[in-house]
């Protein structure tokens, strides 16, 4: 799954603040390096107020003559990026035939046969959700993730569009023929329930990553009661050690009272009533931890792992409302001498909707098991490879 | 492992109040996408690092602060379409092993192709292995199976539009495309524009010293190339920036503005680029009876057997250069050729110099080249000396010349493995003495601790003495440079030494000044050698010879003013990208 996140180089750095800036209704005079500003009274911003000089790549120095650098890590640019990602959070675009090129599935393009034509009929307008969510993955072990994710929902039949994740993304990338958008026309009653949707499809899509963290995570706890078994351990046997040296001086102490003078003995009597609570509070440790370790410290190993545990925070950043068609394709397909056309479910950006079958085996085709031949209605890469063997 | 499950996942879904609460509002109406994009670039992370510059071995390439910048900005702020334009001799190659070096890390080349002109191609090719370790198959290889079967390629540009690769090269989308000498695609009438214009690729890097060759349109059909759509139409351009009546520039502040966005030029007078003095010491010397008597048979030998038989030219042109090298190289030829061809109409002819050379006691530049050699032990720092040869048997002779006089000798030669090489280059530069090397001695060695090399004998193309020169005088060292040049008096390397070489004063060229005057004759259509060769054994006279010689020379200095005239032009349309005052 694409990540959504965008290089920030130092040219898109300066296309988006051109671009921002104008659409705010800033002009904008270049000379070289050097941006000449003027934000208007009237523009609702708080990046500047009148005249300023933004110079590109610039060193961060002091705000002289309102002077301001331009890079990626700039305080200028990170301020235009605050404000611009919380201007417009709900829009929407239009994916017709004409902006999203036809997308041949890839169990045509892995096999062997050659698409030579194609023919898009839309029937009906379909409406989708792509929901922009950013995630954050904390765990003490590990570093800090992020990232961020496009999910795809049809609105009506709330089915995954993977496809259609990747046309947003590129429809949304800072190229130049980025799509325009208009007002979305949904209320919060229809988009909740699509929300909750694409909440449980985001969580399910970043599996992967999620449990390569918490494999890491799981170690570093790991690792952290089996360094606290140790220790305890060792406590334990230094505390056996402490226990036996008590009991050898109590019983030095018990023949000296036996065989001593009355004032030697009453002296000897209290250390040995002293030696004795000494020896009972060990003892009393000594069984504690035994039976704690035995148990294997579960309190402990509790309070570790709960300090390991991941905390992954969802939060949606943007809802986009797509339009798009649905229909039928034609593929006109060529295999050598053969040829055929195959009509199929599809959708513009969203790409073949229904699964075909191999005419022999009845396995769907996939990319691994792609359309390998046309004689005999069509036939996949396993059927193929069994007769030629 | 069932234990890991023991670390708990928690997931909180923040609410999505804010983001729901715009459906409603009058904000809705802005820019959507454009919020989106803040969104992505805001988990972005900043991109403006050449993170594998720390891979690069110092030793192997010194880079410099205008050739990281150029590389930085080509990939960063041209999203890795850009015009590198620097002044000769800054280094482009470097830039562009920098760019390709980068790209490389980040896993974005996986085909490139990098077209050159012919003479230039194999040079490439040993800069970027040894000096940023990127392994480019040439066309000239061996094992080039077409331009197809490998990932990186470096090609000439007319082997790559040549019917039998054309449509091969086409066929492919290339994810990098390095075109050097881009001036010569400046018209879009020819075949090497139509090729560049139908080439697919997603990034694409040109070069060239003199974008401007004649005209404003010339640099209109380059960048255009580059970035399609820039400059508009070629109409619209040309009524834009040039004023037709006088023929000037105008609304210069918009061209250096577009011009900004594709191209990267650097200047000299910029850079901190200093080289050092460079000395040249030619040393003419009288051929003893014998050796003259040689040559003199020698070269009428070729003389005649090249008016019966054109088609013996190459061996021809290696006797002639030979003979003037040593009479062992020469031996070596002749003998092989008697072997291998028993009924040669001349064979007489060739044995009876067999005994001329017999007849040589004393090889006069071997006992000359002792005075040189004596020299530098007494005056530098452990007497080291390069001495340059065109042949193995003359190579031979003169290592064994050396160590019979007690000289500490290292000899340098294509034979070699690359280990050995490195082997050789270190032990020369740590036990000192003389090295003795064939031109196989080529690009990309550093041997900027030895300042003094000797021509022993004279390459008849002047890129190889450019190249002999330039192993020793390069950026990095820091003493003064002496070049000694050895000669037979009357003979073809005093020609080719007095008439040509110094007349266009080719030993003082910078570094990269060649290479533009000479591919402009290779446009011509000129090899410099078989033009020397030709005038050698065509001429009815010595005042003949002699006359022919200056011609050329008066072509190779008028190829010469004609690339100074460009470079000044380039520099004063561009100067540093400001292009000067508008003439409206």
């Amino acid at each position: 799954m694409t990540d959504a996140a965008i290089s920030v180089t130092q040219s898109v750095v300066e296309r988006f603040t051109d671009r921002y800036l104008r659409s705010l209704g800033c002009s904008i005079e270049k000379y070289n390096d050097r941006w000449d500003v003027v934000v208007p009274d009237e523009v609702d911003t708080e990046l500047a107020t009148g005249n300023i000089t933004l110079v590109c790549g610039g060193e961060e120095t002091s705000d002289k003559n309102n002077e301001k650098p331009l890079h990626p890590d700039s305080q200028f640019f990170q301020q235009i990026l605050t404000e611009a990602s919380k201007q417009t959070p709900t829009g929407k675009i239009s994916i017709d035939t004409e902006r999203a090129e036809i997308q041949i599935p890839s169990w045509i393009q892995e096999g062997n046969v050659k698409v030579s034509g194609t023919r898009f009929t839309p029937y009906y307008d379909r409406t989708a959700l792509v929901i922009l969510f950013q995630v954050g993955i904390e765990t003490v072990s590990e570093y800090q993730s992020e990232l961020i994710r496009a999910i795809a929902v049809d609105m009506r039949s709330e089915e995954s569009l993977p496809q259609l994740e990747e046309t947003f993304l590129r429809l949304t990338s800072m190229a130049d023929d980025a799509v325009e958008s208009t007002q979305s026309d949904l209320d919060k009653t229809s988009v909740q329930p699509l929300l909750n949707t694409a909440r449980e499809q985001l969580v399910d899509r970043i599996q992967t990553t999620v449990d390569g963290i918490h494999q890491e995570a799981s170690k570093a706890a790991d690792a952290e009661v089996e360094e606290y078994r140790q220790m305890q351990q060792q406590r334990l046997q230094e505390i056996e050690e402490k226990h036996s040296t008590l009991s050898s001086k109590i019983d030095e102490l018990g023949e000296a009272i036996s065989s001593s003078e009355q004032t030697e003995r009453v002296q000897a009597l209290k250390k040995r009533k002293h030696l004795k609570s000494e020896y009972d509070e060990i003892d009393a440790e000594i069984t504690d931890l035994r039976k704690r370790r035995d148990r294997g410290f579960p309190e402990r190993q509790q309070e570790i792992r709960e300090r390991h545990a991941l905390n992954i925070q969802v939060t949606p950043l943007t809802i986009t409302q797509v339009e798009y068609e649905r229909g039928e394709i034609e593929f006109e397909l060529i295999d050598e001498e053969i040829d055929r056309t195959v009509t199929v479910g599809y959708g513009s950006g969203v790409g073949v909707t229904e699964e075909i079958q191999c005419s022999s085996c009845n396995q769907v085709f996939t990319q691994h098991n792609p359309l390998q031949s046309l004689s005999d209605g069509l036939r996949c890469a396993e059927c193929t490879s069994i007769n030629d063997s | 492992m069932g234990s890991y499950d023991l670390v708990n996942i928690e997931v909180t879904h923040e609410s999505a109040d804010e983001v729901l609460d715009s459906l409603s509002e009058a904000s809705a109406e802005g820019d959507h996408t454009q919020t989106v994009q803040a969104a992505r670039l805001q988990a972005g992370q900043p991109d403006s690092e050449l993170r594998s510059l720390k891979q690069l071995d110092e030793n192997s390439v010194k880079m410099l602060e205008h050739q990281v910048d150029a590389a930085y900005r080509a990939l960063f702020e041209m999203d890795g379409k850009a015009l590198l334009a620097d002044e000769v001799g800054l280094g482009k190659t470097i830039e562009v092993g920098m760019i390709l070096k980068e790209m490389h890390f980040r896993e974005t080349n996986d085909s490139v192709l990098i077209l050159t002109p012919a003479q230039l191609a194999k040079q490439w090719q040993a800069e970027l292995r040894e000096k940023f370790g990127l392994d480019f198959v040439c066309n000239y290889d061996d094992g080039f199976k077409g331009f197809d079967k490998h990932e990186y390629i470096i090609a000439s540009i007319d082997t790559a539009k040549s019917d039998r690769h054309r449509e091969t090269v086409l066929n492919r989308n290339w994810d990098v495309l390095v075109l050097d000498e881009a001036h010569y695609v400046k018209n879009e009438e020819t075949d090497r524009y139509d090729l560049i214009d139908r080439l697919s690729y997603n990034y694409a890097f040109f070069l060239t010293a003199t974008p401007i060759q004649n005209e404003l349109t010339d640099l209109y059909n380059v960048v255009s190339l580059l970035r399609p759509g820039l400059f508009g139409t070629r109409d619209v351009f040309h009524q834009y920036f040039v004023n037709n009546n006088q023929e000037t520039l105008v609304n210069r502040d918009e061209l250096q503005d577009r011009l900004n966005k594709v191209m990267i030029r650097n200047r000299r007078a910029d850079t901190d680029i200093d080289f050092t003095e460079r000395t040249i010491d030619t040393r003419k010397f009288d051929p003893s009876p014998e050796e003259r008597e040689l040559y003199q048979a020698v070269s009428d030998y070729v003389k005649g057997a090249y008016s019966q038989d054109q088609g013996q030219k190459l061996v021809l042109m290696l006797l002639q250069k030979e003979v003037v090298s040593s009479p062992a190289a020469l031996k070596v030829t002749i003998e092989k050729r008697l072997d291998e061809q028993s009924e040669l109409t001349h064979a007489g002819e060739l044995e009876s110099i067999l005994d001329l050379i017999d007849g040589i006691d004393t090889v006069t530049k071997q006992e000359r080249l002792l005075d040189i050699v004596e020299e530098a032990r007494d005056n530098v720092e452990k007497g080291r000396v390069i001495v340059f040869t065109q042949f193995r048997a003359t190579q031979r002779q003169v290592l064994d010349r050396l160590a019979s006089e007690g000289y500490t000798v290292h000899s340098f030669h294509g034979g070699h493995s690359s280990q050995e090489k490195e082997d050789i280059v270190e032990d020369f530069e740590e036990e000192g003495g003389v090295l003795v090397s064939t031109d196989a001695m080529s690009e990309g060695r550093n041997l900027q601790f030895c300042n003094i090399m000797v021509n022993y004998d004279l390459p008849w193309n002047p890129m190889r003495v450019e190249q002999r020169i330039g192993r020793i005088h390069r950026i990095g060292q820091k003493r003064s440079v002496f070049v000694f040049n050895m000669a037979l008096k009357d003979t073809v390397e005093e020609y080719v030494l007095e008439r040509l070489y110094h007349k266009i004063d080719l030993f003082q060229q910078s570094i990269g000044e060649l290479s533009s005057i000479l591919s402009r004759l290779e446009e011509s259509g000129t090899s410099f050698e078989d033009e020397i060769f030709e005038r050698l054994v065509t001429a009815d006279s010595e005042v003949d010879l002699e006359n022919d010689f200056d011609d050329m020379a008066v072509d190779l200095q008028e190829q010469r003013d004609l690339a100074d005239k460009l470079e000044e032009f380039n520099s004063g349309v561009f100067d540093g990208f400001d292009l000067g005052a508008n003439d409206d």
